[in-house]
């Protein structure tokens, strides 16, 4: 938006949080793909050495980012919305518990069996299902339990998928 | 030209074996299935179903996925029509009077004419990548290096000038992508880059991984914000064949519409998203009567609809021939028969002619089965799109997590899918458009590669890029585009087409 704005305002302030958020976001990222690569060698012309394009990029993608928010300072435009912290929660807390049970895991002291589709099925789909706002707790639980066995019998017989059902009962 | 028909019949051959047409059948149908759902586009579809295409031969996993990629495409439209959610960029014009039209009860009529115009799309499409093909790939074996390079310099600017929304923030993703490709072992010298010394970085970021949380994940997110943008249809659904008045009405749309939608989905740089919006304006522009579009026009759904579907099989042509995925569903693509064994790129024809044709033929039979299971199927995807939201985001949820991890059987893969689902709801929250980025990281590893051997041949010449004819004319094109899209006149054109 902000470019093809021809709105041109008087004085330097933040007219648009959201590019201005934007901005700000690419040159972090940058600056922390430029810690990350600041061992590799740029090399030549001749011979481009592994640096050379992840931090000629990082530059041209902090150089965007200020661009940006200097924009942000003259052109109006979108103000950031809010965050819905329960989605992210519940969502994305769902499949990062789906990828650390269907086969076990080890972070220092704390150990979990490989639990396999039969538990992470169930797990995934409830936790998930507790971001809506409309949550029925009871329907959620059948329909997670209902929607494993569909999986298990799709995945696991009609595809033939390796994926683990209950290792530590069935032993499959 | 009967070389041409000659490669048609080969490929028909190999689509036409009884195993080939039912996994093209159960591609579609399963295609469609995912597709629906709303918030899941092609791209989350794809790869949440490429593992079940592993066990299968190359081709047939090849021909299932055209089905899946068609089924997909379709399941959007239908979304779009039925709920007034687009899964995905391209169908955001069929919402405008698809779902006035399925509001007017005529739900059944706008179906019917996507399916139609889809399939007639389809049939041109397929006759235009066979056509091309062959010539193409003959064009493809003059290019080194350097023409490889500026050919993806140009479809990132094309990328940047057709995405939706800032130029400036397009191209910050396409940036942004370009850099998240170099993350990984360096193809060279083996060296570690930016991986936090983490092991399963080391082959770089998996594409479907990052596919699936900008777009199916933070989706999802998206979607449980907005719950009132939900409008299942209740009416009727009513006849699913157009009348003879509407066939009239349409018929011109849709010829037109394929036109265009074939010609942009050629374009490297996703020109496929343009072609419904393109067709779309030009069908308002040349109306009697414009005020009726967005009111229920059929025309503005059989126009964008054969758009929509040419672009999308057109789209095949950049990665066949010169093996570019020129969007991000393509880039899928390149992975799912990179698992085969299969480098798409010119040497496909000539060494797996048995594939290519017979992939180019089961295109039209993908398009052929739409027709013949959504029509009849119509009632299952209403009924299916009447489930609540708070069961079906769940669903989408399992899928994804299952088909993230089947694809490397690497439990890690799910939860970094989760992170990037936080990475592209963070995206959507600053209003950047990701399809872009995808585009950038599809093509960065490629560009850094070619561009690497460039300079070598060049002895650290840039002026390579401008010595060579092709090379040059390429970097011209892109440079024209950027030039154009930038001009204030311009702008505000582009502004309108996106807008309407």
């Amino acid at each position: 938006m902000s470019l093809n704005k021809i709105e041109a305002a008087q004085g330097w302030r933040i007219r648009s949080t959201q590019d201005f958020a934007g901005g700000l976001f690419m040159i972090g990222l940058a600056a922390l793909a430029l810690f990350l690569a600041r061992d590799l060698p740029l090399g030549t012309l001749r011979q481009i050495g592994p640096g050379m394009l992840p931090k000629s990029i990082a530059v041209i993608c902090a150089a965007l980012g200020a661009l940006l928010s200097l924009n942000a300072m003259r052109y109006k435009g979108e103000k950031l919305s809010g965050w819905s912290w329960r989605g992210v929660f519940f969502v994305l807390g769902a499949a990062v518990v789906f990828g650390l049970t269907i086969r076990g895991f080890e972070i220092g002291p704390l150990k979990v069996p490989q639990l396999g589709m039969l538990v992470s099925g169930p797990l995934v789909v409830f936790i998930a299902g507790l971001a809506a706002e409309d949550v029925r707790l009871k329907e959620l639980a059948i329909f997670a339990v209902a929607m494993t066995t569909a999986c298990a019998l799709l995945f696991k017989y009609a595809l033939s998928l390796p994926i683990p059902l209950a290792p530590w009962l069935l032993g499959i | 030209m009967s070389e041409m028909f000659a490669n048609l019949g080969l490929g028909f051959s190999v689509a036409l074996s009884f195993q080939n047409i039912a996994l093209a059948f159960v591609g579609c149908l399963v295609g469609t299935l995912v597709g629906v759902l709303p918030g899941v586009g092609p791209i989350a579809t794809i790869a949440m179903l490429l593992p079940i295409t592993f066990g299968l031969d190359p081709v047939g996993a090849l021909i299932m996925l055209a089905g899946i990629y068609y089924g997909a495409q379709y399941g959007g439209s239908t979304t779009a029509i039925l709920v007034n959610i687009p899964g995905e960029a391209t169908s955001v014009v069929t919402t405008l009077d698809g779902h006035q039209m399925a509001r007017q009860g005529r739900a059944g009529v706008a179906l019917g004419t996507a399916a139609l115009a889809s399939f007639f799309a389809g049939c041109v499409a397929t006759v235009v990548i066979a056509a091309l093909g062959a010539p193409l790939t003959k064009l493809a074996l003059l290019f080194g290096p350097a023409e490889y390079f500026s050919l993806m310099v140009m479809g990132l600017c094309f990328a940047v000038v057709l995405a939706r929304g800032s130029i400036l923030k397009a191209f910050c993703m396409i940036m942004l992508g370009l850099l998240l490709s170099t993350v990984g072992t360096d193809l060279e010298t083996g060296q570690e880059r930016m991986t936090f010394g983490f092991p399963p970085l080391s082959d770089g970021i998996d594409f479907a991984v990052l596919a699936m949380g900008v777009f199916g994940f933070a989706e999802v997110l998206r979607n449980l914000e907005n719950p009132e943008a939900r409008d299942v249809v209740r009416a009727k659904i009513g006849r699913l064949l157009p009348g003879w008045s509407d066939i009239k009405q349409a018929a011109m749309p849709v010829v037109r519409g394929t036109g265009i939608g074939a010609i942009l989905g050629i374009l490297p740089g996703n020109g496929a998203v343009l072609g419904p919006f393109a067709s779309y304006t030009v069908e308002k522009k040349i109306a009697k009567d414009p005020s009726r579009f967005g009111k229920g026009a059929i025309e503005g759904v059989a126009g964008p609809e054969a758009a929509n579907n040419a672009g999308a099989q057109t789209a095949f042509i950049p990665l066949l021939t010169l093996g570019i995925p020129p969007n991000a569903v393509m880039a899928l693509m390149v992975g799912a028969m990179t698992i085969h064994g299969i480098i798409p790129g010119p040497q496909v024809m000539t060494k797996n002619p048995d594939l290519f044709w017979g992939m180019i033929a089961s295109m039209w039979i993908g398009n052929l089965m739409l027709l013949v299971i959504n029509l009849p199927l119509v009632g299952l995807w209403v009924k299916l799109l009447q489930v609540p939201y708070r069961l079906m985001f769940p669903a989408i949820l399992i899928f994804c997590s299952i088909g993230i991890y089947s694809v490397n059987n690497q439990p890690v893969d799910v939860a970094f899918t989760a992170l990037f689902g936080l990475f592209g709801y963070l995206l959507i929250k600053l209003g950047f458009e990701p399809a872009p980025m995808l585009l950038g990281f599809v093509l960065g590893k490629l560009m850094e590669e070619k561009l690497r051997q460039a300079l070598i041949i060049s002895r650290g010449s840039f002026m390579t890029f401008i010595e060579r004819p092709i090379s040059a004319g390429l970097l011209l094109v892109a440079v024209a585009i950027l030039v154009i899209a930038l001009m204030p006149a311009m702008s505000k054109k582009r502004e309108e087409v996106f807008t309407e």
